[in-house]
């Protein structure tokens, strides 16, 4: 059985944001309508989001790591959002495992939303049904674009091909060698979803700023002072 | 614009606190933000993240202009006047690029008392012709059905 999904690699994603507006723009071209935006020209805009890339720091400088993670639904192969739905419109294909929204069929009755571990689903205000990433299946099995094209938005857009797009089920696709090789993990595993997206794991590099060297002799700082400690007390 | 906790602390700034940031060429008010991925003793911002209030159509009370703010008051295209009475670009010598990344600033907290919005603000530029008075408050419509809202 066939299950499509992403693999993000957060060693390569450097937090750009491509992917969130190349989704946007075709999800919200595309043939079920806009994602509508509330007050997109004035105060505190809000919107509708398949992807959004969620950016942290760890550590404190000079050995600070940030992170950049991109969020999207998992595609699980046990969604909790399925069986929760009451009108059906919430389903996975069998096909190839993509978990969609029938918006004819759904009612907005958010059971869904509630049900998905990992915050995924959007509620569209204004059409008042619940939306989500949809793998671009207008995209990837669209005859009309060459086959190097028909891959989710998000994958043509990455700068740093951070995200692969493939068949998580078949061993020897692009995603499951990147899966294998290098320790490809689910998000919260202990919830049973068996998400079939992917991320890469940050691997662990020595710092080769020690403190010395991130105190330069130059730092306007020190110029008009004592330069500043390199890190906090702690 | 990103600080480094030590540096900012020192000039009694808070995480997303409003401060000035200074330097030969103008001064701009802009919002705080702790980042340990910065240097301390230097400061950086990302490039055009603020916009001048009405610009590109935005409403006056638009957070791009309202908590959004611009580096250019803070630099200049040319070089102060050396002493040989020369003008120079203020662009990188080998590559040419602008030196958006070299300028001298000083940094200080913002009082209590004033604006909690960014400086400088300008009067919004007279509406473009054969632009609509109105903004869209909100776009949606399902492709197929003759609405169109």
């Amino acid at each position: 059985m066939t299950q499509l999904a992403l693999v993000i690699d957060l060693n390569v994603c450097v937090g750009c944001h491509a992917c969130v507006t190349s989704c946007k723009e075709w999800n919200t071209s595309g043939v079920a309508g806009a994602m509508s935006d509330d007050n997109p020209y004035a105060k505190d805009p809000t919107g509708t989001f398949f992807n959004r890339v969620q950016t942290f720091e760890v550590g404190a400088y000079p050995d600070t790591e940030t992170v950049h993670f991109p969020k999207s639904c998992l595609h699980c192969e046990d969604p909790p959002c399925v069986p929760v739905c009451p009108t059906g419109a919430s389903y996975k294909r069998p096909q190839d495992g993509i978990v969609l929204v029938d918006y004819d069929k759904c009612i907005g009755c958010k059971y869904c939303a509630w049900a998905c571990p990992y915050g995924a689903r959007e509620i569209d205000e204004h059409q008042q049904v619940m939306k989500k990433c949809t793998l671009c299946v207008d995209r990837i099995y669209d005859e009309a674009l060459p086959p190097s094209e028909r891959k989710p938005a998000c994958v043509m857009a990455c700068p740093t091909s951070a995200r692969l797009f493939g068949d998580v089920h078949d061993p020897a696709s692009n995603v499951s060698r990147a899966i294998r090789d290098s320790a490809g993990y689910a998000l919260m595993p202990e919830w049973g979803t068996r998400p079939a997206n992917h991320y890469l794991p940050r691997r662990r590099t020595a710092s080769v700023t020690g403190n010395v060297a991130a105190q330069r002799a130059d730092n306007p700082l020190a110029i008009d002072g004592a330069p500043p400690p390199a890190r906090e007390g702690r | 614009l990103f600080v480094n906790p030590v540096t900012a602390r020192a000039q009694d700034i808070a995480d997303g606190g409003w401060m000035w940031v200074e330097s030969m060429h103008g001064k701009v008010r802009c919002l705080c933000r702790y980042s340990e991925a910065v240097e301390p003793g230097t400061v950086w911002t990302w490039n055009a993240i603020g916009k001048a209030r009405g610009a590109w159509r935005l409403a006056n009370d638009a957070n791009e202009s309202q908590r959004g703010f611009l580096l250019n008051h803070l630099i200049a295209d040319e070089l102060p006047v050396d002493a040989h009475g020369q003008h120079r670009s203020n662009s990188d010598p080998i590559t040419g690029q602008a030196g958006w990344y070299d300028v001298r600033v000083r940094i200080s907290k913002a009082a209590d008392d004033e604006a909690a919005e960014s400086s400088p603000q300008f009067a919004p530029p007279a509406r473009l012709p054969g632009t609509p008075e109105t903004v869209r408050e909100w776009l949606a419509y399902v492709a197929g059905n003759g609405e169109f809202k």
